[in-house]
């Protein structure tokens, strides 16, 4: 099987007052089809930079390095002109963030948002990408679809809205989404929703998943297999199995043993 | 009522008002909150976003008014304190934040933020001021040194136990930990909360816990409240609360939490729907629209339920298990 992302010695450097700070440093791996990746690292680790860097999203006082690649698909996103990454963001490859209040355009409404996918994409007819919209709304739990179409960013509950998130990036059924903390702001029984639903909609469409969290429970929840991030670097690449149970890097075994755990009541039902 | 409680709040109710130019807009925060914690002890108040945790605090200490309700510590009335008796009072009880970011004034050096207290209370000034600043930052694992930095020149978990640092200043009685270790990674968070379990023993502190990562409560806890809503819907101690959950939230709230082992992974049914918060209260149980076992009679949705002892020194307000109490 011919990897369908694969990382090859990224570098990313920002400039900042006192020179350049190293936020990734020679970051090799890669994502199958259809699997879900954790990349896991405390603030700081590079996770995030990975994200942008792949998505070609980093902010201007970023640099990547000399030497880096990024291939998706065959193609090396490092280097492709930025009229195709635009036709491969949303349609092949997209993104979730961490706080849908500040990804979501707030002066649009949300159907609109998520039918913009289609007709940034060549869908023509616009009664066709508002309904695709609303399908797509109402398969990722938005109640009575057809009418929060028109509701604005602002009305929804922020689980609300990061599922109008996972339906803008699943829409069209891209090859990989990357989830950058995708659960973190909000609630736990929110997150459980939101999780689930990811992982519905990732089996359906065949999505594979970058799964960028600090949260070993998400991890040990969701994942097939682990990157761990500290300082820019790898430091250790594992199944999420041999990870919590034969963890190899002192870093690793350090955030496993500060990982808070809760010991779990016997319910009867 | 045991004589060993310290705080005693009972009908907390605190309505929050906002006057726009076209409505007058009104919340209850908090409704009727009560509940004990006794010397010593650490109580945890746990929920989501919105269910009124933060602002129980806040009233409790003075913060922000309540609109009714009783707090008393050792006995003393605290919502009938003003003035010079109200800040003599503020010595005994302070609160760590959960942004040390924002709660730590940027332009005073370190050694100035956790000597205020000192200066303020009249406790300490000059070279005996300076000295027990000394002793405050080696308590919480800083050194001497750092007094004289500054606050964007630490990380988050040396912000956090300046924080620390400043509450302990005035040597007080009764801490509030508002999600205190919640912005903290995860390594970090550790390490703070072995020192705030530290400080609680050497300094025989008594704690109100706020959090909502429920692994996090079950490590510093004694007894554990639940809200939901501006309401308690269960209290019990720790141990009695995680190993047998009574109320239906306590219960979906414990198995929303990821599992600490891939092993563990299991079939799960989340609660639907979010927790609903501004909105104009049902007449019945709050929990009601996301309840997944509710009466198929009527009494869920008719009158609020109140909060029942339904084990030892555990209470729980949920018709249901009322009802099963005195069937069985």
């Amino acid at each position: 099987m011919t990897a369908l992302l694969s990382v090859d010695n990224l570098r990313v450097a920002y400039a900042d007052r006192s020179g350049e700070r190293q936020a990734v440093v020679d970051l090799s791996f890669s994502v199958e089809p259809g699997e879900i990746v954790a990349l896991v690292g405390e603030s700081g680790s590079g996770k995030t930079a990975t994200a942008l860097a792949i998505m070609g999203i980093l902010s201007s006082n970023a640099r990547v390095g000399p030497g880096s690649a990024v291939r998706f698909e065959g193609r090396d996103l490092l280097t492709l002109p930025e009229r195709e990454l635009r036709d491969l963001r949303g349609r092949r490859i997209s993104m979730v963030f961490q706080e849908p209040a500040a990804a979501l355009n707030p002066v649009m409404r949300v159907g609109d948002q998520v039918a913009e996918v289609a007709l940034v994409h060549g869908e023509r007819s616009t009664t066709r990408a508002r309904d695709q919209a609303i399908a797509m709304l109402d398969r990722v739990g938005l109640p009575d679809a057809a009418t929060r179409y028109r509701a604005y960013p602002h009305e929804l509950s922020g689980g609300m809205r990061q599922r109008v998130m996972l339906a803008i990036a699943l829409l069209l059924k891209p090859a990989l989404v990357i989830a950058d903390e995708p659960t973190s702001a909000l609630d736990v029984t929110v997150q459980a929703q939101v999780l689930q639903l990811l992982l519905e909609l990732q089996k359906e469409s065949q999505t594979a998943v970058l799964l960028i969290t600090h949260d070993l429970g998400v991890v040990a929840e969701t994942c097939s297999r682990a990157l761990v991030m500290k300082d820019g670097r790898l430091v250790e690449e594992a199944s999420v199995d041999a990870l919590f149970h034969a963890p190899c890097h002192d870093y690793t075994r350090e955030l496993l043993a500060a990982m808070p755990r809760l010991v779990r009541p016997r319910v009867v039902a | 009522m045991n004589s060993a409680v310290l705080l005693s709040v009972r009908g907390l109710r605190v309505v929050h008002r906002s006057t726009g130019l076209l409505a007058r807009t009104e919340q209850t925060a908090v409704d009727g909150v009560g509940f004990d914690i006794a010397r010593g002890e650490t109580l945890a108040l746990v929920g989501e976003s919105g269910c009124g945790k933060t602002t129980t605090a806040r009233a409790i200490l003075r913060l922000i008014d309540a609109d009714a309700g009783t707090v008393r510590y050792d006995g003393k009335d605290l919502l009938a304190l003003r003035g010079e008796a109200l800040r003599r009072h503020r010595r005994q009880m302070q609160i760590v934040f959960q942004d040390p970011f924002t709660s730590l004034n940027p332009r005073h050096s370190v050694g100035a933020i956790v000597a205020e207290g000192l200066i303020v209370h009249d406790i300490a000034r000059g070279a005996e001021a300076e000295a027990r600043v000394a002793r405050l930052l080696e308590e919480v694992g800083l050194s001497v040194a750092d007094a004289s930095r500054y606050p964007h020149e630490l990380s988050g978990g040396q912000r956090q136990r300046v924080a620390i640092a400043r509450a302990l200043a005035v040597d007080p009685e009764f801490l509030v930990l508002d999600e205190a270790v919640s912005a903290l990674d995860v390594t970090t968070q550790a390490q703070v909360l072995a020192l705030l379990a530290r400080i609680r023993a050497a300094r025989s502190l008594t704690c109100l816990f706020i959090a909502h990562n429920l692994a996090v409560v079950q490590q510093i806890a004694t007894s554990v409240a639940v809200m939901y809503e501006g309401r308690i819907i269960e209290q019990a101690p720790a141990a009695a609360l995680f190993a047998a959950p009574q109320h239906p939230y306590t219960r979906a709230l414990l198995d929303a939490v990821p599992v600490s082992d891939p092993r563990d992974r299991h079939v799960r049914i989340p609660l639907a729907g979010d927790p609903v918060t501004g909105r104009a209260r049902a007449r019945g149980c709050a929990f009601f629209p996301r309840c997944p076992h509710p009466l198929k009679n009527a009494d869920c949705t008719t009158a609020v339920p109140p909060l029942r002892e339904v084990a030892a020194h555990a209470f729980a307000a949920c018709i249901k298990v009322h009802t099963n109490l005195e069937t069985t």
